[in-house]
């Protein structure tokens, strides 16, 4: 029982940098209507920031936070500016291509400029570990817990109360009809993919403090995020997190007990993207039908 | 410049066909490997093309390379399958693969197919790295084909290709073909004007998958060895489409010049850049896409211009003018 109840908690830990990254991409997808083959790659690059930042100026993981926000934040709306923006009336398989294409240059360059080898932030949050009632939590991934609910408090926060929320909102719904009553839509979409970047980055520097950086974890994300997206339905931030919850327990869970658990538990995302487009979910396909 | 659908077909075809066949007398034995490179991704290539049509991205074709690859692999060395029942096998494995998949998103918004078949392809690899029977991390190994001829393996590589050609160019030519572009074109008009939608593209798939399958066979017999990094390598889907995208979608001649032209420049370079070199091959796809979304093919139509010209880029299945969107 012990056993399970220690599953159950690495699980739900894990299951922060999910959201984080997942809430990210749902925000791009649900207001721009392009799908982000390239997501993950903003994450694959907050981590090695991360990394980066504390190995030459010894900057604490949790310091470079902020620091990975703005530049996956400029970084973000700088990829807008120069690509997205150009193909937002092209086919759908246009679009897709070119986020993909961008995901695949991004992962490789990393690949050959920091090499294959993964790095990691061995920061004190590694060693601390917490006890609470006979279960383990390491102290790095018990703050990336706290911390990345936090964000997406905050994030909901800022969508329901503020001006650029409901803005960001609107568009979401219908792009003429924001147009139409004085939005600029295509500020909106500079700064939401922006936002979506930054969300992501934080996450990447959240992953190297408690994992490692690597060039082909983008890839890993990006698909673990699709299929928290997948199983939510688009635009709905509260299903963005019970998915995510989903993912990492059932991750942890089949890692746990299934014997050479850690292997099988990569494919646990595949399976639940099928189960969810064979059931087809409450909000799939619904908003980006035409 | 080809003048008229007539010399295409009277000229082109046959010189083609002769310098297929007359190849392995003139090229070394390393000229004739790079030709079954070059013929390997001209089909992985040209088979991606033909889904492409009815307007679906799917990003499994190392998925059903490396499923053909494993199930030849698996019935040669396990089930005592003589080299063309191995074959038989990886097609029947893709084909049934690619249905099944099929069935499940396909009838979904084409996002959720695109992710779906990314996702497809990193499972098998994970699937093929935790069972037994595929050899794990180890990999497999067999015999080379042929008692290790090049040139027999060539000519079978060459008939691959044929086929696939020979099926682009009927698929164009025929009603599938019209179907396919009104799929691309609203699929909502297409179904109105009595496209069964969801066939078509199931059809498509399974007929797209069987090709990487056919590829995938023939690598491991050729090759020889196999492990599940190099057969599920996301590097194989990304060469077949930005080999298609780079030459021109939508047509039989663009994916197969994409793949020509490509395929020099990667032995080229991976002479130059050891790891990493599909840098390269992202950079050019979201160039291509940012300023030239028809291709080589859209450059040569447009640098052509003239009407003939265009009859004959039609014909190849080239598109007219950029996609409307939905």
């Amino acid at each position: 029982m012990e056993v399970f109840f220690q599953a159950l908690v690495n699980g739900l830990l894990r299951s922060g940098l999910y959201a984080l990254t997942s809430i990210g991409l749902a925000l791009s997808v649900g207001v721009l209507g392009i799908v982000n083959f390239a997501h993950g790659e903003f994450l694959m690059l907050g981590a090695y920031l991360g990394v980066f930042l504390f190995l030459l100026f010894g900057l604490d993981p949790l310091l470079s936070l902020p620091l990975a926000a703005l530049v996956l934040f400029l970084l973000g709306m700088l990829l807008y500016r120069c690509t997205i923006k150009y193909v937002l009336d092209a086919p759908e398989i246009n679009q897709m291509l070119l986020t993909f294409g961008i995901s695949v240059f991004l992962q490789n360059l990393a690949l050959i400029l920091w090499s294959g080898d993964p790095r990691a932030i061995n920061s004190t949050y590694r060693s601390v570990t917490l006890h609470f009632a006979g279960v383990n939590a390491g102290m790095g991934r018990f703050l990336t817990f706290v911390i990345a609910f936090s964000l997406i408090i905050a994030l909901y926060l800022v969508l329901t109360r503020t001006r650029a929320g409901k803005a960001m909102r609107a568009v979401s719904q219908s792009r003429d009809g924001a147009g139409l009553v004085g939005i600029k839509v295509q500020k909106v979409y500079l700064y939401t993919f922006g936002v979506s970047a930054a969300l992501a980055g934080m996450a990447g520097v959240m992953l190297s403090m408690v994992l490692y950086a690597q060039p082909a974890v983008g890839l890993e994300f990006t698909l673990k995020a699709f299929c928290i997206v997948v199983m939510a339905g688009l635009g709905n931030i509260g299903g963005v997190i019970w998915a995510s919850l989903l993912l990492g327990v059932t991750e942890s869970i089949v890692g746990t007990f299934i014997p050479q658990g850690s292997g099988w538990s990569d494919g646990v995302f595949f399976i639940l993207i099928l189960a969810v487009l064979i059931f087809r979910s409450r909000g799939v396909g619904q908003w980006f039908a035409h | 410049m080809v003048r008229s659908l007539k010399t295409y077909a009277v000229l082109w075809l046959p010189a083609g066909l002769l310098a297929l066949a007359l190849a392995p007398l003139v090229a070394d034995p390393y000229q004739l490997h790079i030709l079954i490179l070059i013929l390997m991704s001209a089909t992985m290539a040209l088979s991606w093309d033909l889904l492409v049509r009815t307007g679906q991205l799917s990003l499994a074709h190392a998925g059903f390379f490396g499923l053909g690859a494993y199930a030849a692999a698996l019935t040669y060395s396990q089930l005592g399958f003589n080299w063309w029942l191995s074959f038989l096998a990886a097609a029947l494995a893709g084909g049934l693969a690619a249905l099944g998949l099929g069935m499940i998103t396909l009838r979904l918004h084409g996002m959720y197919f695109a992710i779906a078949t990314l996702a497809f392809a990193e499972v098998l690899r994970t699937l093929t790295l935790q069972i037994n029977f595929t050899g794990g991390a180890v990999g497999v190994t067999l015999p080379a084909i042929f008692g290790g001829s090049r040139v027999a393996a060539y000519f079978l590589v060459a008939v691959i290709f044929l086929i696939c050609v020979l099926t682009s160019v009927l698929l164009q030519r025929s009603r599938w073909g019209l179907a396919f572009q009104a799929i691309r074109a609203r699929q909502s008009v297409a179904e109105v004007l009595g496209v069964n939608t969801i066939k078509t593209k199931l059809a498509a798939f399974v007929i797209s998958s069987i090709f990487p399958s056919l590829v995938g066979a023939f690598y491991i017999h050729y090759v020889t060895y196999i492990i599940p990094y190099e057969a599920f390598s996301l590097n194989t889907s990304v060469s077949a489409l930005v080999m298609a995208v780079f030459g021109g979608i939508y047509s039989t001649a663009g994916p197969v010049i994409g793949a020509v032209v490509l395929k020099v420049l990667e032995e080229y370079l991976k002479s130059v850049i050891v790891y990493g070199y599909t840098v390269i091959y992202g950079l050019i796809l979201a160039l291509v896409i940012l300023f030239m979304p028809n291709g080589l093919l859209g450059v040569m139509r447009r640098a052509a211009g003239s009407g003939r010209a265009k009859q004959v880029f039609r014909w190849a299945g080239g598109r007219k003018r950029a996609e409307t969107p939905d």
